[in-house]
């Protein structure tokens, strides 16, 4: 059970044409910090709605305020699932960042960000104007992160505690665990290879697979215990860690 | 063309909701989907967000919204039962979207827990006008044991592999049994007599149940078998969609089964055009 004034939690649509749902946490007095958390795509964003709820609480609870947002095409936004498009969101992580700024009084604004959540906050960082980024378990190398995909959607397929029998591949085609996706998406992701940050960025890393060589601007702390991000048997159990929630609002409030 | 606006709401305003009413909303009822499971509004695979844009379409007004402590939403603060808060947070919604739409009677729709709910308010509220259950109650019957173990006795694969297998075989582990969707069972005399009663009250009944319960509901007779001569009521429509799983993570099944419901509510609730008569 939440213990926040649930006032203190206000939804609303925002951005061009109001396409873009959020939820900003707003703190009891003046907000001197503020964290935008950026989502991750997919089935993802569904398992760590509640997480991303727990944090932002916590950052209002020590005054910082947060926007949770939904990229265009995915959650309560407008636009189908198909519709998402790495550049969009983005642009969406620009005006969500200025959308928070505008609402809680605070120019410095530090970006949270899980998988390609974390991914797109960095790359994002230039044009949002982030001081910093957290991200848990981002996204490095995109080709990877897609071969995973499509190996998870293929077993899918021949799940037979979901299925009463094997499902043909036309009807699994072009959707990724539960999402239409559009081959302009696989490209972008594929493309996608991370070797630096513009802005002082923190990478929680639960699953050891980060990149031998070190990323510029880039520091990484280890964080128990790994996240099932790829369990195919834990596609609709929520991700929850209060080790995560610890870490990112302590790391906020020395960052000031 | 519809605007979703987004709503804190409720007795405690404890409630977040989307609300989508459509520019010309002359609908009789409003529709109202509930959580399934542990998943927020948007439901699993964002299936409300497509079910409530589609039904927006054709003119319908919607709600999609969580209930106390799921979601986004918090705790109205009271000592109540499970079914009373359920049934007051529905309540909340009906308010809500009677005010934005005009609406005064309403559809339900729920999934799995979200089933479970829909039914215990539809007993309670009579501004209910219809349910479409998803994968709601359903009980082990004498023809699903037929229908399930004998096919099995005489499939001579599945013995030769039975008799075979060497006690150092490695079998896949079961999946850990997580509660996610769990439904808590009803008895099954309370349920029909209760399904019975709404029908009595002229609600409509829309079930549909998928494969993805295949080990307690395995053919559409089994609707009948469970439920009695109900199940034949003009005002019930029953559907098995066998090849979908639970949750509707296709996007073909899921297209298939929002066809479905909206076929079903364009017949049970039409839209009143200007100048005709319902």
């Amino acid at each position: 059970m939440m213990i926040t004034s649930p006032e203190a939690e206000l939804p609303f649509y925002f951005g061009d044409d109001a396409a873009l749902f959020g939820l900003f946490h707003a703190t009891g007095g003046p907000a001197r910090r503020a964290v935008l958390l950026c989502p991750p795509l997919g089935q993802d964003h569904i398992r760590c709605h509640r997480l991303y709820r727990q944090l932002a609480n916590a950052l209002a609870g020590e005054g910082i305020a947060a926007l949770r947002f939904d990229y265009y095409g995915t959650g309560d936004s407008a636009g189908e699932s198909a519709d998402v498009d790495w550049g969009r969101c983005v642009a969406d992580i620009a005006t969500a960042a200025d959308e928070l700024r505008r609402r809680s009084g605070a120019d410095r604004v530090i970006a949270f960000g899980a998988r390609l959540g974390g991914s797109m906050a960095i790359a994002a960082a230039p044009t949002a104007r982030f001081a910093g980024v957290v991200t848990w378990d981002p996204v490095f190398d995109g080709g990877s992160y897609v071969s995973r995909l499509d190996a998870m959607q293929s077993a899918l397929r021949q799940d037979r505690q979901r299925f009463t029998r094997p499902r043909s591949a036309s009807d699994v085609a072009e959707q990724w665990l539960g999402f239409a996706t559009s081959e302009r998406l696989r490209r972008q992701i594929t493309e996608l290879q991370l070797d630096a940050s513009s802005v002082p960025t923190l990478v929680l890393d639960s699953l050891g697979d980060l990149p031998d060589n070190g990323v510029a601007n880039i520091s990484v702390k280890r964080l128990e215990p790994a996240a099932p991000w790829d369990d195919l048997n834990r596609l609709e159990v929520a991700i929850l860690s209060h080790p995560l929630i610890q870490t990112v609002t302590s790391h906020v409030r020395a960052a000031a | 063309m519809t605007r979703e606006q987004a709503f804190r709401f409720g007795r405690a305003r404890h409630l977040v909701g989307i609300a989508g009413v459509p520019d010309e909303a002359s609908a009789a009822v409003g529709v109202i989907v509930l959580n399934a499971g542990l998943v927020h509004r948007i439901g699993p695979f964002r299936l409300h967000v497509e079910m409530t844009r589609r039904l927006n379409a054709h003119g319908y007004p919607t709600l999609r919204f969580d209930l106390s402590t799921l979601g986004d939403s918090s705790s109205s603060g009271e000592s109540q039962t499970k079914v009373q808060q359920v049934c007051a947070d529905v309540d909340d919604a009906m308010t809500l979207l009677g005010q934005q739409a005009g609406c005064n009677r309403f559809v339900l729709i729920g999934l799995c827990s979200g089933a479970q709910n829909a039914h215990s308010v539809a007993c309670n509220d009579n501004k209910v006008a219809g349910v479409v259950f998803l994968d709601g109650y359903a009980y082990r019957t004498f023809g699903y044991r037929v229908r399930h173990y004998v096919p099995r006795l005489f499939d001579m694969e599945r013995w030769r592999r039975a008799l075979t297998r060497s006690r150092s075989q490695q079998v896949a582990a079961p999946r850990s049994p997580e509660p996610v969707f769990a439904v808590a069972p009803s008895p099954q005399a309370v349920v029909r007599t209760d399904l019975a009663g709404m029908i009595e009250r002229g609600m409509r009944l829309c079930l549909i149940y998928s494969g993805g319960i295949s080990n307690y509901f395995n053919h559409a007779r089994q609707f009948r078998e469970c439920f009695g001569s109900v199940m034949s009521h003009p005002y019930v429509s029953t559907s098995f969609l066998r090849e979908s799983d639970h949750t509707y993570i296709l996007t073909g099944d899921r297209h298939r089964l929002l066809d479905n419901i909206e076929h079903w509510i364009a017949e049970n609730f039409p839209i009143v055009k200007a100048g005709t008569r319902a």
